[in-house]
């Protein structure tokens, strides 16, 4: 259609150049890309969370299950769980700066959460590897108890990692962005609430799937 | 045709290039419009071409969906005839065009897949939904037009996904829809279509997941955040309302279908054992998993799949109750409220009550009864919206238009459908009911046929508004009712092949107390047939209006929403360029008189 | 627009500080010989505290519009609640069973 005949109601205005365009406030008083992510973040709590009852389900169902991590795997839990909860604060200390238009201060805490956050990956496939020497799978338990131990596990703490890297990958490409000036601090704020949302689920994930099968 | 409503109007001509694309609202979506054939139409980021491309995609699947039923049907009905071209489509499903037991079902399992998510999911939510919503609020796009690209085409390649099992040598899978675990969770050795078939299965619903969730995240931001002046929540046209409480039920059950999606993948490539209970033999072989629970996966898989088929009605009831204030040319008994609470109460409701699915499967007695309490109490809210669209009718001066007569069809199908619910709400009941041809009825009723009806009659009246060409109005009245009659043919009398104890799932009646109901099934496959060739008026109608029907009015119908407040096509950004400002709400209707929701008069209606 | 600013930088160090705590009151409490059913209700509860105070903190839901909150919180706890509804099975299943 090249130039649209149209006929307009006596109460609309035309928009002319410059001129904001009028509209109903949100009722939640935030931008969109906020509301957009804790939507999202909505969704993937019950993602988390059906993952979880899966792992509780099988756990209760099953009378033998066995509890294999010694103290230096909780050990290990605990420096990722200070390492996550580091890099949640140095996010929040990112946003802060974006916020004051800070872009060299804010730039440098976002690749400080990107360090963190790469540590904690790397504390994580450190272990994971540590396991699966030790004989662990999926579908294997080398202590003898419940195989779904390997398979619950590694889901869960997968699916976390997944995020982790995920979020590693987008603070990066927000970083970049913003250098760049294409993106402002609202970009930045949202993807703080994606990785403290990240950090969230650890604090779930640390109780259920490693202290309550320490020794 | 009818006349357009008339009210003095200014007429005025903008031209494209005038119009500054730039906008800087808190949530305006601003993109200058787009050039070329690629950007315009295949990787458009504009919802309009987005709903249209949805559209179409399940016009396929549907037909593809359909003619799955057809061979299925024509196998019940005459277990010896050749079907050729399925000879010649899966030579190892159907050796010289006969199809053997197990196809029927891989057959039966895409027919269930492709149209539950792929024409039911797809045409009436994202489809419609997509086209009219940021119009009907008044916003040149959705909220996030790039991820909604992204939603169309992820969904675009589960779909290529679920199709892709027909090309495989070894076939679609045979688990059902509903892909019950152990049978789909062991792998290959289950049967044909059991190895590459399901992964493939699975990977298309988890891809679909992941389309819904963007798509309900875009719908929901877009609602709450980029109304024009005007248009508070309690002037949101009804099918917006529909929308919107649909995404929210869409974001949390999808939520929990990937999950199990994943742990299914896991169970079936990673050895794991979630669904798999130990000393599992198949096909003389010890399956070599343990410790899982079968009644995992129904409970999650239900989890999500009773709301999906609520968010396979909420759109239709949000349609339904949009159009058929512009032919009955009054508001709806109670206004928004009434409707939108009580759609709010169905999809509230619909998360507690997935264990009616249950009753036979070995799920607690306990957790039984407390499932079919609620699933009592749902028929309430149901029950309500059916009365309010009833209570409606009574008294009005019906314009018996396409629309407004696939309308009324969903509501009787709705009713027909619904009734049949209470006796399967019931465990003692269910028992007897379940995995009977009653429960197949059921659901085609109340799920496939009324959503079907609803996005039919949707089609109708939008397609004015959509591609700027009327619909032919006989042509459509023949669609109705040969398919009216037709549906009743097919599915009610199955829900008495199912009182007879007619199992479903079946591909051949062998048993003694099923042979007298052959000649039944016979009525059923012809009426499908018949059923099935009626709709291809439908496409011709579609194909032949879109190329060569009447030019189309802005507002044919006399409605009053804002899409009607906008040409036909709209352009680019919705409304050329004006600044859209709602002053009444979606129902100002009283007989020959309506007020158009941006129209600066005093409203006519209570509403 | 919101910002982060109602608070401090070392109020946040703070809420910090005070999550790890309960993480070290987490540990302590595995190493104390509960019952699993005990240990699993205190870890929850500690899990679910921290994830507030996270969530209202460090998510800033404190410092928005109460109908962010009420969005978010009953949404997800609904779908989490009914969740519960599979575990009769669960334990079921640890009674039915055959292989033990």
């Amino acid at each position: 259609m090249n130039q649209p005949e149209l006929t307009i109601t006596p109460s609309a205005v035309v928009i002319t150049p410059g001129h904001e365009v009028l509209m109903e406030a949100s009722p939640y008083g935030v931008d969109k890309k906020k509301l957009g992510m804790w939507i999202f973040i909505v969704s993937d709590a019950c993602t988390f969370g059906a993952f979880l009852f899966a792992y509780g389900y099988m756990r209760i169902g099953t009378p033998v299950w066995g509890t294999p991590f010694g103290f230096s795997s909780i050990v290990n839990g605990m420096v990722m769980t200070a390492v996550l909860l580091s890099s949640s604060l140095t996010m929040l200390a990112a946003v802060r700066a974006s916020q004051s238009r800070a872009k060299a201060s804010a730039n440098k805490w976002l690749g400080v959460t990107m360090f963190l956050g790469t540590v904690f990956a790397a504390l994580h496939l450190r272990e994971w590897f540590k396991l699966i020497g030790e004989g662990w799978r999926l579908f294997y338990n080398p202590t003898g108890g419940a195989p779904q131990f390997g398979a619950t596990f590694f889901s869960v703490t997968g699916l976390h990692l997944t995020h982790v890297v995920t979020g590693v990958i987008a603070l990066a490409i927000i970083a970049r962005g913003y250098t760049q000036g294409r993106y402002d601090e609202s970009h930045v704020e949202t993807a703080g609430l994606y990785w403290h949302f990240v950090d969230l689920v650890w604090m779930f994930v640390f109780p259920l799937m490693y202290l309550m099968n320490a020794h | 045709m009818e006349k357009t409503f008339a009210s003095a109007r200014r007429a005025k001509t903008l031209f494209w290039g005038e119009i500054m694309a730039e906008t800087s609202a808190h949530g305006a979506a601003h993109h200058a419009p787009p050039q070329g054939f690629i950007s315009k139409y295949i990787l458009s980021v504009d919802h309009k071409v987005i709903g249209i491309q949805y559209t179409i995609l399940s016009l396929v699947a549907a037909f593809v969906g359909m003619a799955l039923s057809w061979a299925m049907r024509i196998h019940l009905a005459w277990p010896d005839v050749h079907i050729p071209l399925l000879g010649m489509l899966a030579p190892n499903g159907a050796p010289g065009g006969q199809m053997t037991p197990e196809y029927y079902l891989s057959l039966m399992t895409m027919h269930g897949t492709i149209m539950a998510f792929f024409v039911l999911t797809a045409a009436p939510f994202a489809g419609f939904g997509n086209f009219m919503l940021p119009i009907q609020v008044g916003a040149a796009d959705m909220a996030f037009p790039r991820l909604n690209r992204a939603s169309f085409w992820v969904t675009f390649v589960g779909f290529l996904l679920a199709c892709a099992t027909f090309v495989i040598p070894d076939g679609p899978p045979l688990s059902g829809w509903t892909a019950y675990a152990p049978l789909s969770a062991v792998g290959a050795v289950a049967g044909p279509g059991q190895g590459w078939g399901q992964n493939l299965w699975g990977l298309s619903v988890a891809v679909f997941c992941i389309a819904s969730l963007l798509g309900a995240l875009n719908f929901i931001v877009t609602v709450l955040d980029l109304r024009t002046k005007g248009m508070k929540l309690s002037r949101l046209p009804l099918s917006t309302w529909g929308w919107f409480i649909d995404a929210w039920v869409s974001l949390l059950a999808f939520a929990v279908l990937l999950p199990t999606c994943l742990l299914l993948v896991l169970d079936r490539l990673g050895g794991t054992s979630f669904f798999i209970p130990g000393g599992l033999v198949f096909n003389d072989q010890l399956q070599p998993h343990s410790g899982g629970s079968p009644l995992l996966f129904q409970h999650l898989f239900w989890f999500f799949g009773h709301p999906e088929v609520y968010i396979i009605i909420l759109p239709a009831f949000g349609i339904v109750s949009h159009i058929l204030p512009t032919f009955i040319r009054k508001p709806l008994v109670g206004g928004w409220k009434v409707i939108t609470f009580s759609e709010i109460g169905v999809g509230t409701l619909s998360f507690v009550v997935w264990g009616h699915h249950m009753f036979v499967s070995g799920m607690s007695p306990y957790m039984a009864m407390v499932f079919s309490v609620p699933t009592l109490f749902i028929t309430i809210p149901s029950v309500i919206a059916v009365l309010v669209w009833v209570f409606s009718l009574y008294g009005s001066n019906i314009r018996f238009d396409t629309p407004m007569l696939f309308s009324l069809g969903f509501i009787s199908l709705f009713i027909s459908g619904g009734i049949g619910g209470f006796f399967l709400a019931q465990p003692s009941t269910d028992s007897y009911l379940h995995a009977t041809t009653f429960v197949v009825g059921h659901f085609h009723f109340t799920m496939g046929l009324s959503a079907i009806f609803a996005t039919f009659a949707g089609f109708y009246y939008w397609f004015s508004k959509m591609f700027g060409r009327m619909m032919n109005e006989k042509l459509g009245k023949w669609h109705f009712w040969l398919s009216f009659v037709g549906v009743y043919c097919v599915f009610m009398t199955m829900h008495l092949t199912g009182f007879a104890g007619a199992v479903r799932r079946y591909s051949a009646f062998v048993d003694d107390f099923m042979i007298p109901l052959i000649p039944a099934n016979r009525f059923i496959s012809v009426a499908a047939l018949l059923l099935g060739a009626t709709q291809f008026v439908f496409l011709y109608n579609a194909i032949w209006s879109f190329f060569k029907g009447p030019k189309a009015p802005d507002n044919p119908w006399g409605a009053t929403t804002l899409e009607w407040d906008t040409t036909s096509p709209p352009p680019f950004d919705n409304f050329g360029g004006r600044q859209m400002i709602v002053h009444h709400g979606p129902m100002e209707y009283d007989g020959e008189a309506s007020v158009m929701q941006t129209s600066a008069e005093a409203s006519v209606a209570g509403t | 627009m919101s910002s982060n600013r109602e608070l401090t930088m070392s109020s946040y160090v703070g809420i910090g500080v005070g999550l790890m705590l309960i993480v070290g009151i987490e540990v302590m409490l595995t190493y104390r010989h509960l019952s699993p059913g005990t240990l699993l209700f205190s870890l929850l509860s500690l899990a679910s505290l921290e994830g507030f105070i996270a969530i209202m903190y460090l998510m800033h839901v404190k410092y928005e519009r109460p109908i962010l909150f009420w969005t978010i919180f009953p949404a997800t706890l609904f779908v989490l609640g009914f969740l519960c509804y599979l575990f009769p099975d669960a334990f079921r299943m640890y009674s039915m069973r055959l292989l033990k």
